[in-house]
């Protein structure tokens, strides 16, 4: 076994499958035997998603979970079926599909069998008058986009993540693309749903552009991150390609005058489909070669659909940032982010420096939202270690904004990787809940912030767990994750 | 019916699409609808609106002064006019001891008529509710409170359980006799008789503008207001008669009164009740403007800081009944140095102050409520000076007030402040 | 007792209070004397909602339910004691504040508490920045907007029942306003919200703009019609009242190319915030003075905003318009349409020709809607006894459309008005729900179309009954609604 060489960071509470072959037999009778795997070759493949810190382990020749079996079925009914056999022999089970998520909602921290969605890839339909598609939640994100702009429409849902993220991740995760100023989160997208629930029954939504049909249940679903149930299809908008776009940045003295600027076009009803604001350090690190935006706040906007309304919008946009103190910086950087969007390279290269890295986003309204900036980037730089703290404000809504905070640091040597890197997160979601805000804009709870579900919540969370526990009463869909804290748990620490 | 017939004209075409039975039942509804939903026999509801505003969504309900107050269902518009149809048509017998409460809701109104701006009907809901009254009166069903009004108003001549004009030596109330030949007959309302302070400005400045007026508190009686709310018909002519007399033996060319309860009622009132007053009545505001208008009055000092922030409670009597929004800001505005506020609902859609209509007599605490909201209203604009031109408002809204806001708010009437300017 | 002059129309499965004395000195205890009440004159005026069949029986001296008490809470907390003394009593309470519903959702069918929240009617915080407003869910909505009007803002949500309806009746059916193809319905301005839960639990939602932070739990409630939970206080958008309207209207030679046009002008994401398509017979109703719309379809449009966006919105409604065969009936038209918008007397005329008449609105996508529409006519013409069955079209967005269906008839001898009244609206959605549309677009559930839930939820009905179960399990909640079919199980018929 290869297995023993690595070291298993997750490895307290594991599931005790006492009789693996027989478990292995019957999800061979469900799915086929070529769609259940045990090997070492196939669980070592799913051992993490995407969460930085896993990088760090991975460079290290560390795992951070193991499975006990990965699945791949190809209907709801094997779905159904897997979860059925899960419940009779308490076994967890872990939705999967792109492995993309960044808050541990994927990993199968108390082993169990990871449900690969993959096979669920098909674009079913594309519906040009209720300007729908209808596709199968293991759908890969760039896949059904281009997709899509070759049938002549867009999705509107283009996160940084579109190459390796999934549609049910989307939805699972509620997660926002970067044109999310114009197209919504997903949230705003889905329109129809098919899901398995933990005990195995299959339920739809009607795909309804709006209705008054009793409590929003369908809603429940989106963001509950594979544990109230698996996702296996989504009727979601599309929109008409975009006729035109429009590049516009402007440079601004302050943070402040930033974030009027694009809080007035909102205002406005104006919705560039693209915002972000860069902080002074984030604008010298992305935008040092812009002359004009030296020791500035750089904020770039794409404003795209028919030409007309994207001329208007361009023009209010620039009228409204000059207003506010903007300086034109032309084309050229929105170019430049337009390049560069999808060019991660630092996940590669930070850990081997031995850097501990990761980004934080975070919802917050309008209001006091630069005091809440100052007042993480003040928290987080008082964390011993931390290196770099820094933001850029990328979604708007006209009542309120996702901050992106990224922080890198080397960990004090009395700390693991792991320690600190749990420090500075709970440091800086403390500073955003103690400021009122909301501890994730659109990556999700996971396993990072479940701690903070309580504090989000309030009371609430209690009813949020009765559902749970109503919906999957032996907890076999996805544990560990939302309800549970296992870093306080422990983890390495 | 042709009004029916013109509005549902569209109805047409769909009728004559109708199969023949049920084009025969349809006709046969249409023919009965009188006969099956309005009773026979005598009586002075208007049902065919009791039944137009009992089957609405109430959509003034927002704006009911006594709903507002009161916060319950019982108050709304559309089920006042629900029981008024009901003690008509006898489904909830009016006779009945037990049911003297719905009898008391017929008279939880007070006036303020927001409810016609909203209506589709386009009628107030309290001029309803009088007509169930009337037959109310018809069958001696009168409530207490309402015959003690009237009992004082035969006994006294006034409001009070004495005569009220009397009072005037006392108060120090300067009483000006006619001579048969006025310029303007100072026609003083019973409940300014309350407040002798704002009678005493209103002489002054109708003095300082050298106006030829009398006041003849001597033989004075009320307007008759209360037994038209009341809608004792025959006490309420009985006045009108007597009012017209001491008016017209007056000479005066107008008769200006400080209570905007009293015109109305010496106007459009007594015209209802067939009693045509030959001089014109108007409310002191109006005058006073004229006055400004014509020279005869001016403004010239600061008042002091104590009033000079003020805030207007338009009297609803004058705004929506006589229609008159501009008089009142024309004079505030002369004045020097004079910081005016307006609360939210103001004008013509000015909230009552609770004491208006027979609300206060039915039910107290009902318009304690009223003019606690209406204070508050009033409070929100910063000011600690509310300003209005009607005794009424000016002791509702003194019953709005909290112990701690009695000792910093003022309740002034108009002309208290004008004399300041002097 | 005047009560025995009535003929009571839910007279059937009541609530047994065999101690009403010790019950009203319990609810005293809680709210105060003066904030409970058992006399006739009170529970007489809770007899009914504004279901419009119950204005024919208001005409006809019939009571539609009787509650037994009347509570006017002032706190969560009292409401938190009501429901706890009514889950150890056994007694159902129903929440009421405005009664403008129109399905049945405040109707006392077993007696019990009907709990009312007018007394929640405080507006309590306004932030511009926020673009928020914080309200007490009793609050009238003529009182709330206006209010906001006069600070500079508008809410955006102008039902037809403005007057008469409640923040809280808005967000229990997921109402929508006449302006909602700009600013959406109830749960699209909906930020956050506090509400007490069955067994008196009070829960807060935080007021977010967007965030992913777990399942969407706060969604749930929206739409749950009094059943899952009362709300007590919300916090919603609002928007700088606009600088400016264009006012519009086109005549179109067939619904078909009305429906195209508004289609078209949606999908280039231009949002008139009022869109009002009348067909042939509505338009000869309403717009019959208009020389331009004579046998067409008329529609109106209502552009407002900043001037600048409003501008190029009438210019591309307009164009639009024009490609599609519209005929230009200049401003008139939205004149006559702002004048009567609330100027309802047809409920006050109908009952007294005996006539049984209601309106049904339902939601549907674009696609097949015109079809849906002609069978809905035609199945619903065919019914003994209907004399006239017309519909507009006043809610649009880009996938989809509301439809609202105002059907009138005479009874026919043999049936009861409220069997005939049944017939039509099962015949009405029947139609609807074989075409793949939802039930029902803003008005709600409530009575009127329980019936339909298994049908329009599938499966998921199930788990919505379940949570219902789970979150009051003694059924004390508003029952007889959306989970239970009264008129399946007889009642007059």
């Amino acid at each position: 076994m290869n297995i023993e060489n690595f070291e298993l960071i997750y490895k307290d509470s594991r599931v005790i499958i006492k009789d693996k072959p027989k478990i292995k037999l019957r999800l061979g009778e469900i799915v086929g035997n070529e769609n259940v795997s045990d090997n070492e070759i196939d669980i070592l493949a799913y051992n993490k998603d995407t969460t930085l810190i896993t990088l760090n382990w991975t460079l290290e020749g560390k795992i951070a979970a193991l499975p006990d079996f990965i699945v791949w079925p190809e209907t709801p009914e094997q779905i159904s079926s897997i979860l059925k056999l899960a419940n009779e022999e308490k076994i967890p089970v872990i939705p999967f599909s792109e492995g993309s998520g960044v808050v541990g909602g994927a990993i199968p921290i108390y082993g169990g069998i990871i449900l690969d969605m993959k096979k669920f890839n098909k674009i079913l339909e594309i519906n040009d008058k209720d300007l729908t598609v209808t596709v199968e939640a293991g759908t890969n994100g760039m896949n059904l986009e281009r997709y899509l702009n070759a049938k002549g429409y867009t999705g509107g849902h283009i996160p940084q993540s579109l190459y390796t993220s999934s549609v049910g991740g989307w939805i699972a995760h509620r997660a926002a693309g970067q044109f999310s100023s114009k197209y919504g989160k997903t949230e705003d997208m889905v329109m129809g749903m098919e899901l398995v629930l933990p005990k195995g029954d299959v339920i739809k939504f009607k795909t309804i552009a709006r209705a008054s049909t009793g409590p929003q249940l369908d809603k429940l679903f989106i963001g509950n991150e594979g544990t109230l149930g698996i996702v296996t299809k989504a009727t979601l908008k599309i929109w008409p390609y975009p006729e035109k776009r429009a590049f516009i940045s402007y440079a601004f003295p302050t943070f402040e005058d930033s974030l009027e600027a694009t809080r007035q076009i909102l205002r406005q009803q104006i919705y560039p489909a693209v915002i972000r604001i860069y902080d002074a350090d984030e604008t010298y690190r992305h935008f040092g070669h812009i002359e004009k935006a030296k020791d500035s706040v750089m904020v770039v906007f794409v404003c795209e659909g028919i030409e007309r309304l994207v001329d208007l919008e361009a023009t209010i946009t620039r009228e409204t940032c000059e207003k506010n103190n903007g300086i034109e910086c032309g084309e050229e950087p929105v170019e430049h982010w337009f390049e560069t969007r999808f060019r991660v390279t630092e996940t590669s290269s930070t850990p081997t420096f031995k850097m501990v890295a990761d980004t934080i986003e975070i919802g917050f309204l309008w209001d006091k939202a630069a005091e809440m900036y100052h007042s993480v980037v003040e928290a987080a730089k008082n964390v011993k270690g931390v290196i770099m703290i820094t933001a850029h404000v990328s979604h708007f809504y006209p009542n309120g904004v996702g901050f992106y905070f990224t922080f890198a640091g080397i960990p004090p040597q009395e700390k693991s990787d792991f320690q600190f890197y749990q420090e500075v997160w709970n440091t800086i979601v403390k500073a955003v809940e103690d400021a009122g805000g909301s501890f994730g804009h659109h990556h999700g709870v996971g396993i990072n912030r479940s701690k903070w579900m309580p504090v989000e919540w309030g009371k609430a969370f209690d009813t949020l767990k009765a559902i749970k526990n109503l919906l999957d009463p032996n907890n076999i869909l996805n544990p560990g994750k939302i309800y549970e804290s296992p870093w306080e748990k422990g983890g390495e620490n | 019916m042709g009004e029916i017939l013109k509005k549902y004209k569209w109805m047409g075409p769909i009728i004559d699409a109708m199969d023949r039975d049920v084009k025969r039942l349809f006709m046969k509804n249409f023919r009965m609808r009188d006969k099956n939903f309005f009773p026979e026999g005598e009586y002075k509801a208007d049902i065919k609106n009791l039944v137009n505003c009992m089957l609405c969504p109430n959509m003034c309900r927002f704006d009911c002064g006594t709903l507002q107050a009161e916060q319950k269902e019982t108050m709304s518009p559309a089920y006042k006019a629900r029981i008024g149809y009901y003690l008509t048509i006898g489904k909830i017998d009016p006779s009945k001891e037990e049911n003297k409460a719905f009898i008391d809701l017929m008279y939880k109104c007070s006036n303020e008529e927001s409810c016609k701006i909203w209506c589709p009907f386009e009628f107030s809901v309290v001029s309803l509710l009088e007509t169930v009254r009337d037959d109310l009166n018809d069958k001696g069903l009168m409530p207490d409170y309402c015959k003690e009004q009237i009992d004082k108003l035969k006994k006294t001549n006034t409001i009070e359980d004495h005569n009220i004009y009397e009072t005037y030596k006392e108060k120090g109330i300067e009483n000006i006799e006619t001579d048969g030949n006025d310029e303007v007959y100072y026609y003083i309302g019973c409940e300014s008789m309350k407040f002798p302070e704002v009678v005493k400005a209103n002489i002054e400045l109708l003095k300082k503008a050298g106006v030829r007026f009398s006041t003849n508190l001597e033989t004075k009686v009320c307007c008759g207001g209360p037994a038209f709310n009341i809608r004792d018909l025959e006490t309420a002519k009985d006045f009108a008669n007597r009012n017209k007399d001491l008016i017209e033996k007056t000479g005066a060319n107008v008769v200006v009164s400080d209570c905007p309860g009293c015109v109305v009622t010496l106007t459009s009132r007594y015209q209802k009740a067939g009693i045509e007053i030959g001089t014109k009545v108007i409310h002191i505001v109006e005058y006073i403007k004229q006055l400004i208008d014509e020279g005869k009055l001016k403004f010239e000092k600061n008042v002091s800081d104590e009033f000079s922030k003020i805030t207007i409670h338009d009297p609803c009597l004058i705004a929506r009944n006589l229609n008159d929004t501009t008089s009142i800001r024309a004079i505030l505005n002369k004045i020097p140095g004079l910081e005016i506020s307006e609360p939210m609902y103001n004008k013509d859609s000015v909230h009552c102050c609770g004491w208006s209509g027979t609300a206060h007599w039915a039910d107290r605490s009902l318009a304690i409520k009223e003019a606690k909201n209406r204070v508050n209203e009033l409070k929100e604009t910063g000011s600690n000076v509310f300003l209005s031109a009607c005794p009424l408002c000016e002791l509702g809204l003194a019953y709005g007030l909290s112990e701690g806001d009695k000792e910093n708010i003022k309740i002034i009437d108009i002309a208290e402040l004008l004399i300041k300017a002097l």
